[in-house]
């Protein structure tokens, strides 16, 4: 039952998304493919924290990682969109093997310290290391046109932009909704609701666990990568901890292991953000007042407040 | 002796003095995971707090000693309702008081940032004396640092092990349900543990004010420092933390001859993940409870 009310949900927000592309004014659309975006990263987020109970405080890697391995492929490869896209994400994916293999096996307490140590490390890094990342300034690229069968397109062009984004979206939900229905996605719940017994049932906990901390990490470059493509930079602030911080929010927010839940508080923080850092200097001080005032509220969220509701 | 080898001292004092000042910063932190299983993000910035007011009442106080005595005050009137009204009904979900001291170290970096001001400042020497030992010389400040952290660490030392509030505190640390069982008050154990192990941070942030740049993000460099040496020393564990923080900064201090502070940061780093792949609970960690 609530399966289906999940589906529901999402596939609405995707055609409402697919609406408002088309009858939003330019600053609006732009605001909305950043939601967009956030999403995804929510989402992956989500497949970490919220399908197998792994509280990662180090998903800014993956974002920052993306968003540097697309730029790095168009500055110093001259790839394309697709290819850079791809190149992203590819990076991404070796460094959240090589961080999952250190982190999955640690206990939660030294899994959230680790994960945090490990984000804090690459920021200095990427702050340092300004022959390859620009450091604070940033890197920023012209990003080519593409081509698909029939016709040219260019990522300047906004609704080329705003579609672009949508598609991975809608692709990323559905592949992890057709994993979360599948075997493996029962694993990754079992592990979550009891880590001990799915042991002794024989599955091989750690390896599900990296299993899913890699697809986590993977939405979290694909995010990464269209932010960079989207703004055509990317500066070392992407490693920093508030990025590792707001996908927990949107995902304590929007309702934890609902995938499409995160999707509302990736979209009410955006709003947050957007309206509440306009006119007020120090927008971080609400932002940590608002995590605490949500972590007192609901541990269950937004979507997973309705479905409750609706499942009754 | 070659210029060389004394360098190479000078860069290990240095690395120890250091090591003192996050010795006290981490056993705070390891103090208040072992009694009560926060992992405070917020550490870091106490820390900052503690530099910051330190700084600011200087001149007021006009006399360092004065400030080391009343920072710690004022810090532990701002951890005690932190700790009551903010972190007491997550405490013992790990990931949960992460997010939640996330939080309240948002607000108070932007609550410094606000009333300090985000210019990096440096702060008077509060005694500028000059030592001449081998060839060297050493700022008397630094001594001084070490001389005080020596003194709190064996007072801390003589608390947790000589006396009856050391012995709650660490049967808390041993079994927090078994000790309130035997008719300890817990809470009151709690609210202490996390008084005395920000007073800790912030201590070290007034003695460090002088030899660093005060500013409202000082304190996420040591937080990071902090939690490697927690990590690598084993969590909750307190003489793994003390043997970590100063064999790390020593490590440190003499990387610095030849690599940049991030590349030494890194190594720290790298050793830390090899120590954790070796041995997934630190090198003084026991087994979950």
């Amino acid at each position: 039952m609530a399966l289906v009310d999940r589906r529901f949900f999402a596939l609405l927000a995707i055609a409402l998304f697919a609406v408002l592309g088309l009858i939003l004014p330019q600053g609006a659309r732009s605001l909305v493919i950043q939601m967009m975006i956030f999403s995804v990263f929510a989402m992956g987020y989500d497949v970490c924290l919220g399908l197998t109970n792994q509280c990662s405080l180090g998903h800014s890697i993956f974002f920052g990682v993306g968003a540097y391995g697309a730029i790095l492929a168009i500055v110093h490869l001259k790839a394309g969109v697709l290819t850079s896209l791809a190149g992203g994400v590819g990076s991404g994916l070796v460094f959240a093997v090589l961080v999952g293999i250190v982190c999955v096996r640690l206990s939660e307490a030294y899994f959230v310290i680790v994960t945090a140590i490990i984000s804090a490390v690459f920021h200095l890094l990427a702050m340092d290391l300004t022959w390859l990342t620009g450091g604070d300034d940033g890197l920023s690229v012209s990003v080519p046109p593409f081509a698909l069968p029939g016709v040219t397109l260019s990522l300047y062009q906004p609704l080329v932009n705003y579609y672009f984004v949508l598609f991975f979206l809608a692709a990323a939900y559905l592949l992890l909704e057709r994993i979360v229905r599948a075997p493996l996605g029962k694993i990754f719940v079992s592990i979550r609701e009891n880590e001990k017994r799915v042991r002794f049932l024989g599955y091989d906990v750690l390896r599900y666990k990296l299993i899913a901390f890699v697809l986590s990490a993977g939405l979290g470059s694909l995010a990464g990568a269209l932010y960079g493509l989207t703004l055509r930079y990317a500066s070392a602030d992407y490693f920093s901890f508030y990025w590792s911080v707001l996908p927990v929010v949107w995902c304590l927010v929007g309702g934890l292991g609902t995938l499409a839940g995160p999707w509302i508080g990736a979209v009410l923080m955006s709003l947050f953000q957007y309206y509440v850092s306009a006119w007020f200097t120090y927008y971080l001080l609400l932002f940590g007042i608002l995590v605490l005032v949500i972590l007192k509220v609901s541990r269950k969220g937004i979507l997973g407040y309705i479905l409750e509701r609706g499942g009754r | 002796m070659s210029d060389w080898l004394l360098n190479v001292l000078f860069l290990l004092i240095n690395g120890l003095v250091w090591g003192l000042i996050i010795a006290l910063i981490s056993l705070g932190l390891s103090l208040i995971f072992g009694v009560m299983g926060i992992v405070n993000m917020a550490h870091g910035d106490l820390y900052m707090v503690g530099a910051v007011l330190g700084f600011s009442l200087f001149p007021f106080l006009g006399n360092f000693w004065l400030a080391l005595l009343v920072v710690p005050v004022i810090v532990a009137l701002i951890a005690a309702p932190m700790e009551r009204f903010i972190l007491r009904p997550y405490e013992g979900y790990h990931a949960v008081t992460m997010i939640a001291t996330v939080g309240i170290s948002f607000i108070l970096q932007q609550a410094a940032l606000a009333w300090y001001g985000g210019v990096p400042k440096k702060m008077v020497d509060p005694w500028p004396v000059t030592f001449h030992f081998l060839g060297v010389d050493y700022a008397g400040y630094r001594f001084l640092i070490a001389a005080v952290s020596i003194v709190i660490l064996a007072a801390i030392w003589l608390f947790l092990y000589r006396t009856p509030y050391g012995v709650l505190i660490r049967a808390s640390i041993q079994d927090r349900d078994m000790a309130s069982a035997m008719g300890i008050d817990v809470n009151k154990v709690l609210i202490a543990t996390f008084v005395l192990g920000s007073v800790l941070a912030a201590v070290g942030g007034v003695l460090a004010a002088p030899v660093t740049q005060v500013s409202y993000l000082m304190g996420n460099d040591v937080a990071l420092l902090a939690f490697i040496v927690v990590i690598i020393g084993g969590l909750g564990s307190l003489e793994g933390t003390l043997v970590a923080a100063l064999g790390l900064c020593s490590l440190e201090g003499v990387m610095a001859c030849i690599l940049s502070p991030t590349q030494s940061r890194a190594a720290i780093f790298v050793v830390m993940v090899a120590i954790l792949m070796v041995r997934p609970r630190g090198l003084f960690g026991g087994a979950e409870r």
